[in-house]
């Protein structure tokens, strides 16, 4: 793209300067807008191609393949006309120079050689409003206003793809089982290719497969293990990377108990041998309660043999409860088994997450006791967020499908708590929002893995998720992880689970038809309500009953849970999965958000992405006079994270992306006892961990706002 | 080499648990806890960013490389070798061959860049080009000459130089393409070597202190006129080939400036005021900002690895942990 010559500062330094103090040792939040403005100056209006009325454009789009003309087809010309207007009104302004540039280099519509753009920030929400609601104008309407006002952000496929006639799948991510034999491995590789090519991220579970050194045909010592197929894996996400505009991205779960499991932990060594190393796919651990009480008694834990147990038990490995079953398959002779020190176990976990800030954890017993449907959940996807439950395929000689499982995809989409709570009617952004989220599921048939469109067509999961938790507490004065700060989250993610589940009710009841197995499910059972039926729930401080009263937002009583438990039962509910709270990156910048309901990492943030670089981000509300409540996650600490997250966790069926933050004085001692006070607490994943290793003193950058502590 | 390289002549066994200097075990620590291999950084992923380069700019940052290829040859070979015999304490003779291990370790990861992003052609042209390039000689000779001098003080100076100054013309090139949203993954492996230096410079600058502390007041005042007219020699060479290396995409300006700013800060190291004022250290705040390696920086899965991991410290939990 073509800049203006340079007169003065250019937008690139002006962002950056709000990493520098200014003379006053002041942090410069006004250099940012004006990047902000500078950049809509010297580039983006220069760059935007112009017409004279909205009609002209439309048939433009169209008629140059920019535009799916189905989309507006569903439509009188008259009420798109009125809808545009309607969202240009909002008056919509980027409040930082990462948002104006994140949604302009990377969501915008542009022409194919990439250089002038065809829309602007209203033009995409209108079209993403148009599409996820398929000729419903009301729905359209809704969608439009949550949308521009900042309440609903659906994620980046949806909000990048929707309404494009050249582009990929709406669903942000999929996850998919591998069983122990050629046919499924060779059909993986496959699906990760294909999904990656779609722009999703593929996360794979690796927990059936025979581990090294296991028999093949009964022959003793002929299997490779788990690592050759990692190996094949990250070169087959490399590969797409190459090919497609986002980078492909996966990741791969074992289970604590799998024999390959150190070899698995080690392909992330500083030193390990290039042959083995694993430098861009994700790593995820599977833990089950019993290691747990394995390492408090400090005795060994038996890894199990996933060929023989499955001759055992006639199911894969990962489909077993190994907390239920562990004595038992000690026992048993006809199980090879190997041993080593639970805490060792532990302690080299957490060895790893310092060098690598992998693996993930799943609390495997957590998480299924917490399930509503019926089945077991074995791993998670490349955000430790999604937790649904699977059954697996099998194969025909020729890779077609002899009997398809189910897999899963899931549609993501977060709430911007600020703007939801200014806004009033939570009922109403909850409905809208579950209703834009149903409608990427009811509207993706992803025919390349079949087991994924098998899974969606009867599932119709969704994760509805939470972002601008820090953000809207410090902006409120509340300090995060305080005991105000754990009420409000509470309290806040109980109203919008009971939200949730009555629009997936009446969505169930318009359609007249539940998702399938629903009859199975402990909301058809009423089992789920008594939580809320049983216990009341309201807010534990007078701050929290204050805001919510303030704003208007009414708590739902138990009665009013007597009576959705009553219609639940009547109806059902249309989605198997409602809520999951991604990371959010790309879409909190655009929306003005702190991440997810993460504290933020740094009060400036330093985003680096393959498309932008370095650029800075302050974080949102955060101005010279309430820096304190904007104290970042290392000097939060894990454990008011980690009470926050509790919280949350609760109210949530799906899981929640949950990084926990160290100074670099920790050792792994410190991580894990994070790591068993949020198993304790009921935390279902632990996502990323990180470490901040502050410049030794004498050698840091001057004034910069970023280094100092 | 044709002088006999000067060995310390008594050694006794180090002792961790008698420390004299607590500054050793510090810096010890961190660089240890800093240890990295360019195996670590997935370069594969810039091949593309590589390819939107126009050629003038390839050539420019394969003669960037190979110019700080040499730099840390020489550091890692000569250089921090060359400053153990002067060590006033034995930690710091065990500090200097970590130092001097890293820079080798610095000096493949270039190799690492070549062979991901271009071909052997182009890089055997781009190390002709250093061999036969004056300015970047120059610097090298003076450099190598004050290591192989008598004054171990002298030495440190010239050392520090090395680390705080002379590497920063060649950094600036790859914090310019990462503001810029290029070659970002090569940014974070220099990111790495920028936080190893960083140390370094410190460190030795620190340890050119201590020693004046020993010396007498006109023996004081000799160092000083000699650091800052050592400076002055590197810097008016540094200038040409600045402009020999930049000219070409008309980013010679800024690189001065920035070279403004490092040689303050060797100098900071060193223990001496600044020698430029701050009207002409004004870099641009894009490459000042993405100097830091810390831990604020917000990847994820799609962007890298970035540059803040470390080697953990192993502690093992008690029974008390496990108590629920």
């Amino acid at each position: 793209m073509i800049d203006a010559p340079r007169t003065g500062m250019d937008y690139h330094s002006l962002n950056a300067m709000l990493n520098l103090y200014d003379a006053e040792g002041k942090i410069q939040f006004d250099k940012d807008r004006e990047a902000a403005r500078e950049y809509f100056l010297q580039h983006v209006n220069q760059n935007t191609v112009f017409f004279h009325s909205l009609k002209e454009r439309l048939d433009y789009l169209v008629e140059k393949k920019y535009y799916e003309p189905e989309v507006l087809a569903q439509y009188d010309f008259t009420f798109i006309q009125a809808l545009t207007e309607r969202a240009y009104a909002k008056k919509f302004r980027f409040p930082t120079f990462l948002g104006a540039f994140k949604y302009y280099t990377s969501y915008t519509l542009k022409t194919f050689d990439g250089k002038r753009y065809l829309e602007r920030y209203e033009d995409r929400v209108v079209m993403v409003a148009l599409t996820l609601a398929a000729g419903d104008e009301g729905l359209a309407t809704a969608l439009v206003d949550e949308i521009v006002s900042g309440r609903f952000q659906p994620a980046t496929p949806t909000f990048l793809n929707a309404g494009k006639a050249q582009r990929g799948e709406f669903v942000s991510c999929f996850l998919l089982r591998i069983e122990d034999n050629m046919e499924s491995i060779g059909r993986s590789i496959n699906s990760a290719l294909q999904l990656s090519k779609r722009g999703g991220g593929v996360a794979l579970s690796l927990s059936n497969i025979r581990e090294a050194g296991a028999p093949i045909k009964h022959i003793e010592n002929q299997s490779s293990g788990i690592i050759p197929v990692m190996k094949l894996l990250e070169d087959s996400f490399t590969y797409a990377n190459q090919l497609g505009a986002r980078q492909g991205a996966g990741a791969v779960y074992l289970s604590a108990h799998h024999p390959d499991i150190m070899k698995f932990l080690d392909t992330k060594r500083e030193n390990a041998d290039e042959k083995i190393r694993i430098k861009t796919l994700s790593l995820g651990v599977v833990v089950p309660d019993i290691t747990f009480e394995l390492a408090r008694k400090n005795e060994e834990m038996y890894l199990f043999s996933p060929y023989d147990v499955e001759r055992v038990y006639g199911v894969p490995f990962g489909d077993i409860s190994i907390t239920e079953k562990y004595d038992e398959m000690v026992d048993d002779a006809r199980i090879r088994k190997t041993k080593i020190s639970a805490r060792q176990f532990f302690q080299t976990v957490a060895e790893l997450q310092f060098e690598s800030g992998y693996p993930y954890i799943v609390f495997e017993d957590t998480v299924n006791n917490a399930n509503p449907v019926a089945g077991r959940i074995n791993m998670s996807n490349l955000c430790s967020e999604i937790l649904q439950v699977n059954t697996p395929s099998t194969f025909n000689e020729d890779l077609t499908y002899a009997e398809t499982g189910k897999d899963i995809s899931c549609n993501l989409g977060s709430m911007n708590i600020a703007t939801a709570m200014d806004g009033g009617n939570l009922a109403q952004t909850v409905e809208i929002a579950v209703r834009g989220l149903t409608a990427v599921s009811t509207q993706s048939a992803i025919d390349a893995v079949p087991s994924i469109r098998y899974g969606n067509d009867r599932a119709h999961a969704i994760g509805l998720g939470q972002m601008n938790l820090h953000g809207y507490l410090g902006r409120e004065r509340i300090h995060y992880g305080s005991e105000e700060g754990v009420d409000f989250t509470n309290i806040y993610f109980y109203t919008v689970l009971f939200h949730a589940i009555a629009a997936s009710n009446t969505i169930a009841k318009e359609q007249g038809t539940a998702f399938e197995g629903f009859e199975n499910s402990k909301y058809a059972s009423g089992e789920f309500f008594d939580k809320y039926t049983e216990q009341e729930w309201v807010p534990a401080t007078a701050r929290v009953a204050e805001i919510f009263a303030e704003a208007g937002i009414s708590i739902p009583t138990q009665d009013d849970w007597r009576e959705l438990k009553a219609k639940v039962q009547k109806d059902g509910i249309f989605n198997q999965n409602l809520q999951a709270v991604p990371p959010t990156g790309s879409i909190s910048y655009i929306n003005n958000s702190t991440s997810s309901i993460h504290p933020i990492a740094s009060r400036i943030e330093i985003r680096k992405e393959g498309k932008l670089g370095r650029v800075y981000y302050p974080a949102p509300f955060m101005d010279n006079d309430n820096l304190e409540y904007f104290q970042d996650a290392y000097e939060i600490g894990p454990e008011k994270i980690i009470d926050t997250y509790a919280a949350a966790t609760q109210h949530v069926d799906q899981g929640l992306s949950l990084t926990l933050f160290f100074k670099d004085t920790a050792t792994t001692r410190d991580i894990n006892k994070a790591q068993i006070y949020a198993w304790r607490k009921g935390i279902k994943t632990i996502y990323y961990i990180r470490i901040r290793q502050m410049a030794l003193e004498g050698t840091e950058v001057d004034g910069c706002v970023s280094c100092m502590l | 080499m044709t002088e006999k390289l000067t060995l310390v002549s008594h050694v006794d066994a180090i002792n961790w648990n008698r420390i004299q200097d607590d500054k050793d075990v510090e810096v010890w620590n961190r660089l240890t806890a800093n240890f990295w291999l360019p195996e670590k950084v997935p370069l594969s992923g810039d091949v593309q960013s590589w390819a939107t380069l126009t050629p003038e700019e390839q050539t420019l940052t394969m003669r960037v490389f190979t110019g700080l290829t040499l730099l840390d040859t020489i550091q890692g070979t000569v250089g921090a070798v060359s400053l153990i015999p002067d060590a006033l304490t034995p930690h710091e003779e065990a500090v200097y061959t970590n130092i001097a291990f890293m820079e080798s370790v610095h000096a493949k990861s270039y190799s690492s860049i070549f062979s991901t992003l271009c071909s052997t052609p182009e890089i055997d042209a781009a190390f002709r080009w250093s061999t036969e390039n004056q300015n970047l000689q120059r610097k090298a000779q003076i450099v190598l000459d004050y290591y192989h001098g008598e004054d171990p003080l002298k030495r440190k100076v010239a050392s520090t130089l090395l680390e705080s100054f002379l590497f920063y013309s060649g950094f600036y090139l790859p914090m310019y393409w990462s503001s810029r949203a290029k070659l970002t993954n090569t940014a974070d492996m220099i990111r790495l070597i920028i936080r190893d230096e960083a140390v370094h410079g410190y460190y030795i600058g620190y340890k050119f202190q201590k020693g004046l502390e020993l010396e007498s007041e006109a023996r004081r005042e000799e160092l000083k006129d000699y650091t800052f007219s050592l400076l002055y020699d590197l810097y008016e060479n540094e200038v040409q080939y600045t402009h020999d290396l930049y000219d070409g995409l008309g980013m010679a300006e800024d690189v001065k400036k920035f070279l403004h700013y490092n040689a303050n800060k060797a100098l900071m190291n060193l223990g001496y005021e600044a020698l430029f004022p701050a009207n002409v250290c004004d870099v641009s705040p894009a490459i000042l900002s993405a100097l830091s390696p810390n831990a604020d920086e917000n990847h994820d899965f799609f962007s890298g690895s970035g540059s803040s991991y470390v080697i953990g410290k192993h502690e093992e939990t008690t029974d008390d942990d496990w108590d629920f």
